[in-house]
């Protein structure tokens, strides 16, 4: 096997884009264990499409986008995030040391995503796999649509939490504004408990004394006259 | 004596009543596939060609070539799309449609040198064998997008809405949502599957901005990238999504084909195609962009002259469904039994949405699949593309013109005056002037009839 080099350090005043981009996938493929991305200036799209193993330290805020359209990544992002951070990450780890703004890991499919500050509106829309961890608030329409996958939020939810999801589970520590359509409240059981301290744990996120847990209660799987009332608030 | 005659109501025609007969029934609106049945659309036929005399000549059939091809992002991207012929076959999902419809597309657009495309529901990896040139597309749903694919794509279409059902998500039938769909879709097998309208990741034209270029970075500035919206606000909506900054736009008439939309809206939202080619042209025009970003029209094109009036009226391109389901086998009077079990007959066939398609095209279900042989269809769509190509060469060559591109609004003249109106050729037989006879009346002295 080829010798794992050290980190490497970009600082991303003097790049594009497209060269930030460009030279990550590089170092992805040479087997470099770690970049260090210095100055990110909120800039959109940075670290997009990288799919060889690779560690990114983002050290400042980014714009849309970071870490998106990713597999085999992990990061950690010392900042706030734009829009869509982690969107449609297959598999690997995001650590975001700040908050997110709206469509945090939209359409993530495997790994894990971490929040430890607020999320904006529509957290974990279109999920289909993989695991979202809000550690503050998430905004409205969080996990709508969601396919597959588990969310884990400690603290409020905002309106329409989980609103049309086909699949999947979230849990909330703090209140929920209202629930989505489609969606039940279901007991959590000691198992589940014991799986969220542990992954809050190791994520060093305060966990909430208790939590609630949301499925989708079926009725929206197959139409239904009889259930016009649920099936009348979507489109 | 009173004779009670036996008479039809416009109001209450036999399809008004049968359509609250049937809803009375399922409680909800009618689901189906196909496209609008309305009978009074403006269309294309709306239009001829005025062909060369000796105000213009014809080209010579045998010599003088006519030019078919059109390049998409030439001079803007590493590989830009390059179709021998300016049509393209439009997405349809391995979910609505199957893998044998897939490669059947595939193969025959392979050999005339022009694209296919995905539809939702992902890249099959039959479709990618067989097509040269596919077209990967971002919808809102985003079933079955990987990165590994967005690499493999030879041009991405980020689809706003279609014209079969702009302005409401997918919908496929959970009969039609068999193991290898739902997987691919990461759906509960046999679920109804709804789809958002909206993206979830942007939301206004400025966020399609940042998307756009998260797209060129994924695939490295390589490949074309399209943006496909139902034609509604078109003057307004093909503005923004030109400045966006994408090689071109594909707007898609009300009287484009789906597998699975509400009835309602097939019949009573959009516009139709020859007004949305229209107001789409206008607005590139308008914004100076018309050679810069290509318009790509679909939306009911069954022929070479819907092609060629498309093309004169300012599209570069044709985007085609319907018409290549139907060259594959759609509504062939073969397994009439089959239609007769679902209501219907070969013809009137809107049924792609029950999953139990009697040719074998919209369905998963092995045992009708098996009806559609992909070589044979393969040949006969083939065929058929050619056969449009040829079409639109006849009208191009017949107003003298050396390239298809070149065909525009003066090679036209409208038959009635609303379309006249709404594409602003001129009426037959006016040529754009008062006839000699215009200034005389019945007051016309003896001698100014005679100056006639
Ligand atoms: C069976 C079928 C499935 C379709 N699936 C999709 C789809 O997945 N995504 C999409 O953007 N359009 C879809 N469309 C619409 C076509 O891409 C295209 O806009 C339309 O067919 C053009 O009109 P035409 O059918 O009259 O040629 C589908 C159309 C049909 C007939
Ligand atoms: S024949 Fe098949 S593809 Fe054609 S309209 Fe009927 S169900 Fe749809």
């Amino acid at each position: 096997m080829e010798s794992v080099k050290e980190s490497i350090v970009i600082d991303c005043k003097s790049e594009t884009v497209t060269s930030i981009n460009q030279m990550i996938r590089d170092f992805a493929k040479n087997n470099i264990k770690e970049v260090i991305i210095e100055n990110p200036l909120a800039r959109h799209n940075l670290g997009v499409c990288i799919t060889d193993p690779i560690h990114l330290i983002y050290n400042g805020d980014v714009g849309y986008y970071a870490v998106s359209l990713c597999d085999k990544v992990t990061a950690t992002i010392n900042g706030n995030c734009g829009w869509a951070v982690g969107e449609n990450l297959m598999s690997g780890e995001i650590v975001v040391n700040g908050n997110a703004a709206s469509s945090c890991a939209a359409s993530l499919r495997g790994g894990i995503v971490v929040v430890k500050g607020e999320a904006g509106a529509r957290a974990g829309i279109s999920m289909k796999g993989g695991t979202l961890i809000i550690g503050g608030n998430t905004g409205y329409m969080t996990g709508f649509m969601m396919q597959k996958g588990k969310m884990i939020i400690c603290g409020d939810a905002g309106k329409a939490l989980g609103d049309s999801m086909y699949d999947g589970v979230i849990y909330v520590g703090g209140k929920i504004a209202e629930l989505g359509n489609g969606t039940k409240v279901e007991e959590v059981s000691e198992e589940e408990k014991d799986e969220i301290k542990s992954l809050l744990d190791f994520y060093q996120i305060e966990p909430p004394p208790s939590f609630q847990k949301i499925v989708p209660n079926g009725l929206l799987h197959h139409f239904n006259k009889k259930e016009f009332r649920v099936w009348k608030e979507i489109l | 004596m009173e004779r009670n005659l036996i008479r039809k109501s416009k109001v209450w025609s036999p399809e008004k009543i049968e359509e609250i007969q049937e809803k009375a029934q399922i409680g909800r609106y009618r689901i189906r596939g196909q496209a609008t049945k309305r009978m009074d659309l403006p269309s294309f036929d709306d239009l001829v060609f005025t062909p060369a005399g000796l105000s213009r000549v014809p080209l010579e059939g045998y010599r003088e070539r006519c030019d078919t091809k059109v390049v998409i992002g030439e001079g803007k991207v590493k590989r830009p799309l390059v179709l021998e012929t300016p049509i393209m076959i439009a997405g349809m999902s391995f979910g609505a449609i199957n893998a044998h419809s897939k490669k059947a597309l595939g193969i025959a657009a392979t050999r005339c040198g022009i694209s296919t495309c995905t539809g939702d529901g992902g890249m099959h990896p039959i479709e990618r064998e067989y097509s040269e040139k596919l077209v990967y597309q971002l919808l809102p749903s985003r079933y079955g997008l990987n990165p590994y694919d967005l690499k493999k794509a030879d041009a991405v279409e980020i689809v706003v809405s279609q014209g079969a059902k702009p302005g409401t998500g997918g919908t496929l039938l959970g009969h039609k949502v068999s193991e290898e769909v739902a997987k691919m879709r990461d759906l509960p097998a046999g679920v109804d599957q709804r789809s958002p309208c909206r993206h979830p990741d942007w939301m206004g034209p400025d966020d399609l901005g940042v998307k756009v270029e998260q797209i060129r970075e994924a695939t490295d500035y390589e490949v074309p990238i399209f943006i496909k919206i139902g034609a509604g606000r078109v003057y307004d909506d093909v503005k923004l999504a030109a400045k966006v900054g994408v090689e071109a736009v594909v707007i898609d008439g009300m009287e484009g084909g789906t597998a699975a939309s509400p009835e309602i809206q097939l019949d009573h939202t959009g516009i139709p195609t020859i007004s949305a080619v229209v107001e789409a042209a206008q607005a590139l025009y308008d914004i100076g962009m018309k050679h810069e970003v290509k318009l790509i029209i679909g939306g009911g094109i069954s022929n070479g002259a819907d092609a060629a009036k498309a093309i004169a009226l300012g599209a570069d391109v044709v985007y085609m469904g319907s018409a290549m389901l139907i060259a594959l086998n759609c509504q062939r009077p073969i397994y009439i039994e089959d239609y007769h079990a679902l209501g219907t007959e070969p013809g009137a066939c809107h049924h792609c949405h029950t999953g139990k398609c009697p040719v074998g095209i919209a369905t998963q279900d092995p045992e009708l699949m098996a009806r559609l042989d992909p070589t044979a269809a393969a040949e006969r769509v083939e065929n058929y593309i050619n056969s449009i190509t040829m079409e639109m060469q006849i009208f191009a060559r017949s107003c003298g013109k050396s390239r298809v591109s070149d065909l525009d609004p003066t090679d036209l003249r409208s038959l009635t005056l609303v379309t006249s109106y709404i594409t602003g050729v001129p009426l037959v037989g006016l040529g754009g002037k008062k006839p000699y006879f215009a200034s005389l009346d019945h007051g016309s002295s003896f001698k100014d009839l005679l100056k006639v």
